[in-house]
């Protein structure tokens, strides 16, 4: 690896621009790692491991690394971090670069359009259930309430997630 | 009756209807009367606007308090998920530049975010508003000698900088032990009490990932406690343990039948004398025996005791 | 007409490198009365200020200003260059150009230039009005207070007394020793902390010029370098020391129980009794808060009679002592009795205090097989709880795999910030002292990275890994409570860049060093700071370590910062040294630059009195025998005055003058920064 001064400025102006804030705080320690979820399941790039990495200036190399992924933002990492980093912060900061350039799996794709075409992620037609347990077939939430959507819409449309063409 | 805002989120009406209205037949009998938050979306997920833009994510979580707001009341959410997300954006609106940011976003569709709402989970509302003496004086059915393992979640309690309501010891939560403990049901300890289900990106993103963290988890509770149930605050718990406990046993990771689980509310409506039917009918886990055996007539707590 | 000097320094490239220092020069040159200015690259060496002496001896200047660094080290050195050039040495003026401009507008040259210009001219302006003044001298109490009797205070306090200084130790414990009696052996040599501490606690205690105020606290401090007037409270023993012979019958007798705080509360101990089995002095106390006054023997009251005997009823420890030291029929006053003392100076050596494991919530607080590593070392200590043998608190079973968690609450923003510096050598020593007695034991330590800076430190460290004890880099997250009273480690490897998990039997928490809580009512008592990682404040970081803002006041040891034993007790001895020069010297120097009453003007009023934060004013009245009556002024002890000016500005008939800070020659400083 090649310690470029450059690419390492340029890397942490994009994870404190993306909410990053805490990532030159680090000292390695490795208590994030010690109890996140994703690195006992398996996700190597998490926490500690991934602000190395970024802290040395790999950014792009990790692009298509999908352990950020897996981070379940519980932040216990936050809880437990010694030096106020914010490690969930940081690994959402670097998902976000990873989402505004694309790289992510499409599965994630149809919770955006979940999101902009119902206003809920998660989408399932919900009346027959609703019916069994003694409720109205029609949730109070914007799924069935057009003005609703109609808001969700226009937040999403005015954002940077609009300008992606994902929904 | 002290109203609150029910912030329902996704998967609870659209999925589980019946834990909603769990809630629906227990909050007003126990003094504190849920209002519907007509309109209200996804927090956002984590795994959709959060993922992508910070200011769009509070846009977005603000949208939903805001109508809250609108209402003067504070906000009841069931999804821990939900309340990670809420919470943590009103963390960030303290910032007045990502607050003024938000509030031009609202502007485009005639709102404005204030701060005047809290966000509260349902487990906070029965354990801080109501409290486990007026729970224990609604109870129709005792819930003596049945042993139940517990899940809090992870998004109640860190990072503890950001809630309205925090345990004693995040790593050690007490509050859920104590709101089943009321029902006069025993709580064993297990070691990995605190540890993460595997269920939110995780799950979405390395199903098998996701199965190796419950599975560990599973493990302890069924090794260290033999529980006759799993009760969670979780909407998402409720779902990884719901749904994933039939796929190891299916796969013949787990040699035991799988532990049926409830929401917390669906346990104490039962306990509560409500309808099954109503309030814990939807489940992968066959629930019926035990169920029956929380409504069984020597259970019954008889009146004036 | 006055004739100043002025006088600019590069300080290399400190002030050169941001400031135009010629053009600086140029500017003083410009200003009223200034005769020379001169630049240098550094003015304090020899030949900077053998540059002002021959400018003095000349004739040439009467008045010197040196623009250069900050006047806290370095003006006395110019005063004493001028003084030694028959200049009184208070015809001198400094002005600060490079912590002022240089230093805080590193990126704005122009700027920080013209803002030094400004400071010189503000020092010109007022050396113009500047006097001669003259320091004045008070006789110094040849007596030294220690305070705290730890290895830190014993060491001063020796030193003290082998100068030939009267000392007095006070601790606040039954008995000297501190923190290092409890400690089971030392590193890096392994020696045994009882056998090389023991021998200094008698030494200490038998010393003909050492008078140990034992179970005692500093009540209440005033007065000045050369003479403090202390009150030590003597806290009531409820046994009496001059009868008592520390043989322990008392304690045997005892029935209540508490913890042992010198066990760590890994054990209990009875409410009567002796703090340890080398106690020095070795002498019983009652600890009244946990006596449960058997026989309805309340102190003070007369004992019931047995009807059938005859006999007074007496309390189980009254009946114990042969002695006759306890007598609870008189009178105690639990508040202690007062003792006063004049000594000429202090020294703090009041040490340290490791933090509960209850901050640390990830870390299992609740479980009895997670201790603080002072708790492992009564453990493993031979007068512990378990007589030296390391058995797991929850059964007193041996542990066969044990834990080492480093940097818990140090390091760390949520707790404190410092490196509590001796945590790593104490848990390799920890470790090292387990393996060789138990060599089945498995042993594995997690650090952030291990910091063995010392003579023979890292040769300790590595020896340990030679020993077959495991090392791991990477803090460890959590604890999870397992049945069985196991603990479940949640760590991380980060050199494989892995996760660990494993089942611990025990785990030792190096917890962080930090000042125990009464430690800020005694800074409040003899006006100690407290530094930005709240331990008190030396002086300066480099070269006032033992000194403090007070003078005549010293510290040494843990109270300073964290140390370990031989930084504890050098710091200690240099401490003693400069306690005990003002001794020495048998007179110490009152700064001219104090303030003074015309009494002329005085109209009495009083303001004044209250205002003064040193006590220094008092009213007092004089009979004016010509006018027949009696008038009151406001008088200053000027030993006591620290020239804060705070009389001088409040005055309303403007009567008190603070010398050399004039009226006149503050206008000055004005209009030149104004002009």
């Amino acid at each position: 690896m090649i310690i470029d001064q450059k690419k390492i400025d340029e890397t942490i102006k994009i994870i404190k621009a993306n909410g990053g804030h805490g990532i030159q705080k680090c000292v390695q320690c490795g208590a994030c790692s010690a109890i996140c979820p994703g690195v006992k399941a398996g996700f190597p790039l998490l926490c500690r491991a991934l602000i190395k990495d970024l802290l040395n200036g790999q950014l792009e190399e990790n692009i298509e690394n999908s352990s950020s992924w897996g981070c379940q933002a519980c932040n216990r990492c936050t809880e437990v971090c010694p030096q106020g980093v914010r490690p969930q912060e940081v690994v959402f900061a670097f998902r976000r670069y990873q989402a505004n350039e694309l790289a992510f799996s499409t599965s994630s794709v149809t919770s955006q359009m979940n999101l902009y075409e119902t206003g809920h992620a998660v989408f399932t037609d919900p009346k027959e259930a609703r019916r069994k347990v003694g409720l109205p077939e029609e949730t109070p939430t914007s799924a069935f309430n057009e003005a609703a959507q109609q808001e969700i819409r226009t937040l999403m449309d005015n954002s940077p997630m609009g300008e992606l063409g994902l929904f | 009756m002290e109203q609150i805002g029910l912030y329902l989120g996704c998967n609870i009406p659209l999925k589980n209807p019946d834990i909603e209205q769990s809630f629906r037949k227990i909050f007003p009998a126990l003094g504190v009367q849920p209002v519907d938050l007509e309109g209200a979306g996804c927090c956002p997920a984590w795994g959709t606007a959060p993922s992508f833009d910070l200011n769009t994510w509070c846009a977005i979580s603000s949208r939903n308090i805001t109508i809250a707001e609108g209402k003067n009341v504070d906000i009841m959410t069931g999804c821990n998920s939900c309340f990670g997300v809420l919470s943590e954006a009103k963390h960030f609106l303290e910032t007045p530049a990502t607050r003024t940011a938000v509030n031009n976003s609202l502007a485009k569709i005639n709102r404005e975010y204030k701060g005047t709402s809290d966000i509260y989970h349902v487990g906070h509302v029965l354990h801080k508003k109501i409290g486990l003496t007026k729970i224990r004086e609604n109870l129709k059915y005792k819930l003596d000698g049945l042993k139940i393992a517990v899940q809090t979640g992870c998004h109640t309690l860190w990072p503890s900088d950001v809630y309205k309501v925090k345990e004693d010891n995040p790593y050690y939560p007490t509050m859920l032990k104590e709101l089943c403990e009321v029902t006069g049901a025993t709580v064993c300890h297990y070691s990995r009490l605190e540890g993460c289900c595997g269920m939110g990106g995780m799950r979405s993103t390395d199903a098998e990932k996701s199965l190796k963290l419950f599975k560990e988890k599973l493990l302890s509770i069924k090794e260290e406690t033999d529980a006759d149930m799993i009760v969670t605050t979780c909407s998402s718990c409720f779902m990884q343990f719901d749904m994933s406990q039939p796929i190891l046993k299916g796969r013949g990771e787990i040699d035991f039948e799988p532990i049926p689980t409830f929401y917390y509310t669906q346990l104490l409506a039962l306990a509560m004398g409500f309808e099954p039917q109503q309030v814990a009918s939807i489940s992968q886990i066959d629930r019926n025996p035990i169920i029956a055996e929380i409504q069984s007539d020597n259970r019954r707590i008889k009146e004036g005791m | 007409m006055a004739k100043v000097g002025v006088y600019v320094c590069h300080c290399g490239s400190n002030i050169a490198g941001v400031i135009d220092v010629s053009a600086v020069r140029d500017f003083a040159e410009s200003l009223p009365d200034v005769v020379i200015a001169r630049k240098d690259l550094f003015m304090c060496s020899d030949s900077g200020q053998e540059m002002v002496k021959q400018d003095v001896r000349d004739g040439l200047v009467d008045r010197v200003v040196v623009a250069a660094c900050t006047p806290r080290t370095h003006e006395p050195i110019f005063r004493a260059a001028i003084e030694k050039a028959g200049l009184n040495k208070y015809l001198f003026e400094m002005a600060n150009i490079r912590d002022q401009a240089s230093w805080v507008h590193g990126n704005d040259h122009e700027g920080a230039t013209e803002k030094a210009k400004l400071a010189v001219a503000s020092a010109v302006g007022k050396a113009r009005y500047l006097h001669p003044l003259h320091d004045k001298f008070v006789d110094v109490t040849n007596a030294a207070l220690v305070i705290g009797a730890g290895i830190g205070g014993i060491s001063a306090a020796l030193e003290l007394a082998n100068m030939g200084h009267k000392t007095y130790l006070v601790e606040k414990e039954p008995s000297i020793g501190g923190i290092m009696a409890q400690l089971d052996k030392t590193f890096p040599t392994n020696d045994c902390s009882a056998c090389i501490l023991t021998p200094m606690m008698v030494q200490a205690f038998n010393h003909p010029n050492i008078e140990t105020l034992a179970y005692s606290e500093v009540a209440d401090v005033d007065g000045y370098i050369g003479n403090f007037n202390v009150k030590v409270r003597q806290k009531q023993t409820y046994v009496d020391w001059k009868k008592c012979t520390g043989c322990g019958d008392c304690a045997d007798k005892c029935p209540s129980k508490t913890p042992d705080l010198f066990n760590g509360g890994l054990s209990d101990r009875r409410a009567a009794y002796i703090m340890f089995p080398q106690a020095v002095p070795k002498k019983a106390v009652v600890d009244i808060e946990h006596c449960i006054n058997c026989a309805g023997r309340t102190i003070g009251t007369q004992p019931k009679i047995n009807e059938k005997t005859g006999k007074a009823i007496l309390a189980p420890c009254e009946r114990a002592c042969r002695a006759g030291a306890i007598d609870r029929s008189l009178p105690l006053d639990p508040g202690g009795t007062i003792k006063e003392i004049k000594v000429g100076s202090i020294v703090v050596a009041t040490g340290y205090q490791v933090m509960d494991k209850g901050w640390f919530k990830e870390m299992a607080p609740a479980s009895p097989n997670v201790i603080t590593a002072l708790q492992l070392e009564r453990l493993i200590s031979a007068t512990g709880p378990t007589g030296g043998k390391l058995l797991r608190p929850s059964d007193n079973e041996k542990p066969h795999t044990m834990t080492f968690v480093s940097c818990v609450g140090s390091r760390d923003v949520n707790f404190h910030t410092h490196c509590s510096r001796f945590c790593c050598m104490y848990m390799i020593k920890q470790a090292r002292l387990l393996k060789e007695k138990y060599p089945d034991l498995v042993i594995n330590m997690h650090f952030i990275d291990v910091r063995s800076a010392g003579k023979g430190y890292d040769e300790y460290y590595t020896g340990a890994r030679e020993m077959g004890i495991n090392f791991f880099k990477g803090k460890v997250g959590g604890l999870e409570m397992l049945p069985g009273d196991q603990l479940r480690v949640l760590a991380y490897d980060m050199e494989a860049g892995q996760s660990i998990e494993y089942n611990s039997d025990l785990v030792i928490l190096a917890t962080a060093v930090e000042l125990p809580p009464d430690a800020t009512s005694l800074a409040q008592k003899l006006g100690l700071q407290f530094c930005g990682n709240d331990f008190f404040r030396e002086l300066h970081p480099k070269l006032g370590p033992v000194e403090t803002a007070v003078a005549g006041l010293f510290i040494a040891g843990c109270c300073q910062g964290p140390k370990d034993i031989p930084d504890t007790v050098s710091q200690a001895k240099g401490a003693a040294a400069a306690a005990a020069v003002p001794l020495a010297q048998g007179r110490v120097k009152i700064e001219a630059t104090i303030s003074e009453i015309d009494s002329q003007k005085c109209s009495g009023c009083g303001i004044c009195e209250p205002l003064c934060p040193y006590h220094a004013i008092s009213m007092r009245d004089y009979t004016d025998r010509a006018r027949g009556v009696i008038e009151r002024h406001a008088v200053i002890e000027m030993s006591s005055c620290k020239g804060c000016g705070v009389c001088t500005s409040a005055c309303p008939s403007a009567a008190i003058k603070l010398h050399g800070y004039e009226d006149e020659q503050i206008y000055a400083q004005i209009a030149a920064l104004t002009a």
